[in-house]
């Protein structure tokens, strides 16, 4: 599959971020890019059709419901 | 859609030769297709025939309700999952849907870290010896697959974790051949019978070397 490259400018505390969730992951940087935007356009599709976003408490299965605005 | 090709061979259960075969990074309407003309109606044909010799209804194909034409329509429009094929003899012999962004792994020494998860896969009826009374078109069909989810787990870096909720009737396959560990029929309602099958980094090369020997 051929790939293409783009450039990217983040702030200092976006691209410390970024460098933590990928010490984190143990990914790269396009690793966590990669399924960040595969997980944005998977919850983009479905608040889209008119689903929400829920977190739920494993413990106390309390939910919170997270705005998408 | 491009689709990427890779030759592979699968062996002939009839012939005991060896057959060129491909495998496909996709799962197009030639697939659907055979799936619908070719799958199916042997599909029933063999549900009949066991239906028909007293077999329980527990030990039908427990796959039978698949709907992949509904599967393909909800999910691989999405990034966040990939569907593979394996074509010989210019028919379909096997599908699969993973999901490489939404699950994580669960087994202690790699919990939380991502892993690519196999939604679902199947082999064509006429390669499942349970309803051909033990003779086999073509062998190693759900072997490769898992090995091609192996694979994308390594170029997706997740290092070769893969993981999955197992038919009851699949159980020994994914235990006893693929050797991934058994962590036991899943709390979740919505899985149950089905247990949760993983595989670590160890466990996938052992699973690549075991399939590169002779």
């Amino acid at each position: 599959m051929s790939k293409r490259t783009m450039t990217l400018n983040l702030t200092e505390a976006e691209m410390n971020a970024l460098e933590e969730l990928c010490a984190k992951k143990d990914l790269s940087k396009t690793g966590v890019l990669r399924q960040a935007l595969r997980l944005y356009q998977l919850i983009e599709v479905r608040v889209e059709k008119g689903d929400k976003l829920f977190f739920e408490d494993d413990a106390t299965k309390e939910k919170a419901e997270v705005m998408m605005l | 859609m491009k689709v990427d090709i890779t030759p592979i061979a699968l062996l002939n259960g009839e012939t005991g030769q060896a057959e060129n075969a491909e495998l496909w990074d996709a799962i197009t309407e030639q697939q659907l297709s055979d799936w619908e003309g070719e799958w199916l109606p042997e599909l029933f044909k063999s549900i009949q025939k066991l239906k028909r010799a007293g077999v329980e209804r527990q030990h039908w194909p427990q796959s039978r309700h698949w709907d992949w034409r509904r599967k393909t329509k909800s999910l691989l429009g999405m990034l966040a999952h990939q569907g593979f094929s394996i074509v010989c003899d210019g028919v379909t012999q096997g599908m699969m849907i993973v999901d490489t962004t939404t699950k994580r792994c669960r087994l202690k020494e790699q919990k939380g870290k991502n892993l690519v998860y196999v939604s679902y896969v199947e082999n064509a009826p006429w390669n499942r010896k349970e309803l051909f009374d033990g003779s086999i078109r073509y062998r190693s069909v759900g072997s490769i697959l898992i090995r091609a989810a192996i694979e994308l787990s390594k170029k997706e870096e997740y290092k070769g974790r893969i993981g999955l909720h197992s038919l009851p009737q699949a159980n020994g396959f994914y235990a006893n051949v693929c050797g991934m560990t058994d962590l036991g029929a899943d709390p979740d309602p919505d899985y149950a019978p089905m247990r949760y099958f993983e595989m670590n980094e160890e466990q996938a090369e052992a699973f690549i070397e075991k399939g590169l020997k002779p």
